[in-house]
């Protein structure tokens, strides 16, 4: 999605000619067009940079990035390694003393004014500021004069708390809402050491539907989450990948949530299991290093009441008992339907495909459906990252099974018995007479009139892939244990099936 | 009327200050009376772009604006012939302390800056070029308004100009009070509506510059010597000035000399001579401190580093200074160089635009220090820590407000080291009282002048 990003010295980079040239005695080779900065970040070596992002266009203004390039006779010169083209045979030096003491110096100057209150800020822990200073400067400031002040806590938007004092200006946040949600939403105000970032007079930072982003980018605890706000110091927590399910672009992600080991004992059980927050886990192929606002917002999705009791005919039952009735009911059935969720990973819709061969275009016809239709007020689809199906695998599901038709009550009309995986569906499409089965992970109130209702694991609680609409095949990882004894879907099927009671029988 | 300047006929060859001022003597009639718009004529009729280009080049015409880069050369880079568009900008964002000589010209004799504009349009290309002017200038927006306006008339504007075919339409853009627009790219940044921030080069503005298109960007004073040239002839423009300086510079001179304002000096004029003479000497009969030479971003020389050296850029940067925009600013034996230091300082630290970290945190800092001095707080380490904010400044940024700002300091504390030590020491002035740069605050420290956000 990054291919169109203006990019290396706001020129395209032209990937089809080489150049050689040497990092620190290493001979290199760079892109025809490419900065400093970048062929280094390609060849492993790592110039601190604060303003400069890959995805953005450059200003540099930071000055941390200064590089020393080796000249044939006379001084060496020094310029910014993210503004600077690489030439044939240039020689790039990033360790020389003379580049040690200019960053030095730059970390004086970026942190004269910056509060360092890291014992208080949300960003401690993964702050670039704070590893730079470790790394490139780790002295105490030269200053004597008292700090600028300037506003906590200023709210840019409902989602997001801007503090003045521990911003450095970079302007990537700026950068973003021009180049890359488009909703010019940022500006800077003022001059010099008072400059500010501010909300642009004309734009609304809360309609941004990628404003959360920027709390990402920002290198210092400047920009922060409002709903994330002092939830979770970031060392007591644990990323672990995962696919976002809320549209079929399949945003790779982050789901952050407590470490098994620091787990709370006295406070509300619940806190060790909730997604504390969603980063975008950065992706070329599908999302590049962004995701929208829904992504941030998983947990209003996945955490939702969860259904946790199996039910035959309404009347509480075990997982053992519903699967049982479950797997006879389609065993007898000569026209059954089953409605094939699009949230299944392609190992359950596989293990559906596999457990049911036998049957599917005979007894049993298996429609692929959308689980989830845009919801009022959400964006149906943009040109940045937001697509209009809903759904993480739809494209996965149809792989496998027909789509099924916009007219439900048709597709469904003459069968006796309807299998139910996923949400979406309700009871008024399904034919009068008809034994229903329903699978699912999430608390409705249909589930009760169901003939069999069996609970599934979510995506939190299970590993598998999605694929997304362009093909792209991505994994998802289990974050916590199931918070009750529900079926995993992946295992489920063969049994429905009866072929895991045949296998048994044998043995 | 008479010229509110003194034009004194001491300092040589004169090609602006050539004629008595009157009511009227900057209109289009007065001008073409005195030969104006002859030299487009010639050039629209007569010479091809390249050519006007060449004979700028020959007589190696340096810009005027302060870094003296050869005009030519800014010009050739272009090819008038390349299909792309190309702009021409007239800087007359004229914001450097003690620089008031393009005021002048605007003011005066508006259509000669005009006129470069349009051979300097022709010579590259342009179809349409802009003049960015000073917000604060008023008089000087409404004469080269007023001179487009009479230019359009006259049919010196707009399509087929003189009926050569030549098309060129001129903006004439009002800056809104930011000293950075000035540097070149950030006036181009202003201009497109953006906010005044330099950007980094490469790519140069002549590669992309306005609206991403190839852009030269000439000071007014650079545009005004165009038709001078090409009236004379490279041969004859040369004769005048010294070898690598030729022609004149105008001076504004203010401070504590007799006759302040603006002159127009031959390059290779005695300084001394310049000051004494042509300035009348210093105020009250005292004698002279030291001299800001071209606005307060150059640095500082004193009384003895001026002698024997003539007005022309080499000697200047012999002298270790440069001659900048001709902003010359004299000071008085008795001035408080610390307070002086932090007027400049507190100029630098208001107009640091805030993009390169060095300077948006180093200025402020540097004021902060200053004004401790001044309070009569200053520490012993204070004079190596302004030292090293000035140097850590050098070369670091984009544009080169903060190395100005680095030099304009340590000029003044290679010279005045002393009077530094001696406030720091004694928390008070060597020099309290006696012909003191103007302290509106008289040593208290001001509030800030931005106390945060909000408020």
């Amino acid at each position: 999605m990054s291919a169109d990003r203006k990019r290396g010295n706001n020129e395209p980079v032209d990937t089809g000619k080489t150049l050689d040239f040497f990092i620190n005695g290493v001979p290199c080779t760079a892109y025809k067009g490419e900065s400093v900065i970048q062929a280094a970040r390609r060849a492993g070596v790592d110039i601190p940079h604060f303003c400069w992002h890959h995805d953005l266009s450059v200003p540099g203004n930071c000055r941390i990035c200064m590089v020393e390039v080796e000249q044939d006779s006379g001084d060496p010169w020094f310029d910014i390694g993210c503004n600077m083209p690489v030439t044939a045979g240039m020689r790039v030096l990033t360790e020389t003393d003379t580049v040690k003491k200019l960053r030095r110096e730059t970390m004086q100057f970026i942190t004269l004014n910056h509060p360092v209150d890291c014992g208080i800020c949300n960003k401690a822990g993964e702050c670039i500021l704070q590893d730079y200073h470790y790394e490139h400067n780790g002295r105490a400031s030269m200053s004597i004069d008292r700090k600028n002040h300037a506003t906590k806590f200023f709210p840019l938007s409902d989602r997001i708390m801007l503090d003045n004092e521990r911003c450095i200006m970079c302007t990537r946040c700026v950068r973003f809402t021009h180049e890359v949600s488009q909703s010019h939403a940022l500006a800077a105000v003022h001059r010099g050491d008072h400059a500010l970032i501010r909300p642009a007079e004309d734009a609304n930072f809360n309609e941004d539907a990628y404003s959360d982003n920027v709390i990402d980018i920002c290198p210092v605890g400047a920009l922060l989450s409002r709903d994330n706000m002092d939830n979770a110091r970031v060392w007591y927590t644990k990323a672990t990948p995962s696919v976002c399910p809320g549209c079929e672009r399949g945003c790779t992600i982050n789901i952050w949530h407590r470490k098994p080991e620091w787990a709370l004992k006295a406070l509300d059980p619940q806190l060790n299991t909730r997604i504390e927050r969603v980063t975008p886990l950065e992706n070329e192929t599908v999302n590049g290093p962004w995701i929208c606002n829904k992504a941030r917002d998983l947990a209003t999705l996945l955490e939702r009441p969860r259904a946790t009791q199996a039910m035959v005919r309404g009347t509480a039952a075990s997982l053992t008992e519903a699967t049982a009735a479950a797997a006879a009911l389609l065993a007898g059935a000569r026209t059954a339907v089953a409605l094939v969720s699009s949230w299944g990973s392609n190992e359950e819709l596989a293990a559906f495909r596999d457990a049911f061969a036998g049957r599917l275009g005979a007894t049993l016809t298996a429609y692929a459906k959308p689980d989830h239709l845009p919801q009022p007020g959400e964006i149906v689809e943009d040109a940045v990252l937001i697509k209009a199906d809903k759904n993480p695998n739809l494209r996965g599901a149809t792989a496998h099974f027909h789509l099924l038709p916009a007219d439900v009550s048709a597709a469904l009309a003459g069968a006796d018995v309807v299998l139910v995986w996923g949400e979406g569906v309700d009871d008024g499409v399904l034919p009068m007479g008809a034994k229903v089965i329903r699978l699912d992970g999430f608390a409705h109130e249909h589930h009760a009139r169901a003939d069999v209702f069996i609970p599934l694991s979510i995506q939190t609680e299970r590993s598998g892939h999605y694929t997304n609409f362009e093909g792209t095949v991505s994994p998802f990882v289990a974050c916590f244990e199931p918070k009750a004894p529900v079926a995993h879907a992946e295992a489920l099927f063969a049994r429905l099936a009866g072929v895991v009671a045949v296998a048994e029988a044998r043995t | 009327m008479t010229s509110p300047y003194p034009t004194p006929e001491l300092s040589g060859r004169k090609f602006f200050m050539n004629f008595p001022v009157t009511d009227t003597s900057h209109a289009l009639d007065a001008y073409r009376a005195r030969g104006g718009y002859q030299a487009l004529a010639k050039a629209l009729r007569e010479q091809q772009p390249a050519d006007v280009t060449k004979e700028v080049s020959a007589a190696g015409l340096l810009g005027h604006g302060g870094a003296a880069f050869p005009a030519g050369r800014k010009w050739s880079v272009i090819r008038p012939d390349d299909g792309e568009p190309h702009y021409v900008c007239m800087n007359a964002d004229e914001g450097e302390p003690g620089t008031f000589k393009d005021r002048w010209l605007l003011e005066y004799v508006p259509h000669m800056p005009l006129e470069g504009l349009i051979l300097a349009s022709y010579a590259i290309g342009g179809r349409h070029a802009f003049i960015y002017i000073r917000g604060e200038f008023d008089l000087a927006y409404r004469r080269i308004q007023g001179a487009v306006d009479e230019a359009y008339a006259a049919g010196l504007l707009g399509e087929n100009i003189l009926g050569t075919g030549y098309a060129l339409d001129v903006v004439v853009y009002r800056g809104a009070g930011s000293y950075v627009c000035g540097e070149a790219s950030a006036m181009l940044a202003s201009l497109e509506g953006k906010k005044g921030w330099p950007r980094n080069r490469p790519p140069r503005l002549t590669v992309k510059g306005l609206y991403q298109k190839p852009t030269v960007v000439n000071n007014v004073e650079t545009l005004a010597n165009v038709p001078v040239i090409l009236a004379l002839g490279a041969a004859e423009f040369k004769k005048t000035g010294t070898p690598k300086s030729p022609g004149t510079q105008m001076i504004s001179i203010s401070g504590h000399v007799e006759r302040p304002g603006v002159y127009e000096v031959e390059y290779g004029y005695s300084w001394e001579r310049f000051i004494y003479d042509d300035c009348g000497g210093i105020q009250g009969g005292r004698a002279l401190k030291c001299i800001i030479p071209g606005g307060v971003s150059t640095k500082i020389l004193d009384a003895n580093e001026i002698k024997g050296v003539t007005l022309d850029h080499l000697s200047a940067v012999a002298a270790g200074s440069q001659l900048g925009s001709g902003g010359m600013i004299a000071v008085a034996e008795g001035t408080c160089m610390v307070r002086l230091a932090r007027v400049i300082q507190r100029f630098y630290h208001h107009e640091s635009c805030g993009q390169c970290t060095p300077c948006r945190e180093g200025m402020g800092w540097m004021e902060r220090v200053l004004d401790r001095i001044v309070r009569g707080d200053g520490r012993p380490d204070d004079i190596d820590r302004l030292y090293h904010i000035s140097n850590a400044n050098d070369g670091t940024t984009i544009c080169s407000l903060g190395d100005s700002a680095g030099y304009a300091c340590t000029a003044i504390l290679d010279h005045y080291r002393d009077e530094f030590e001696y406030y720091i020491k004694n928390g008070r002035s060597m020099h309290d009282g006696r012909l003191a740069v103007f302290d509106p605050f008289d040593g208290a420290v001001p509030t800030p002048l931005y106390a945060g956000a909000g408020a």
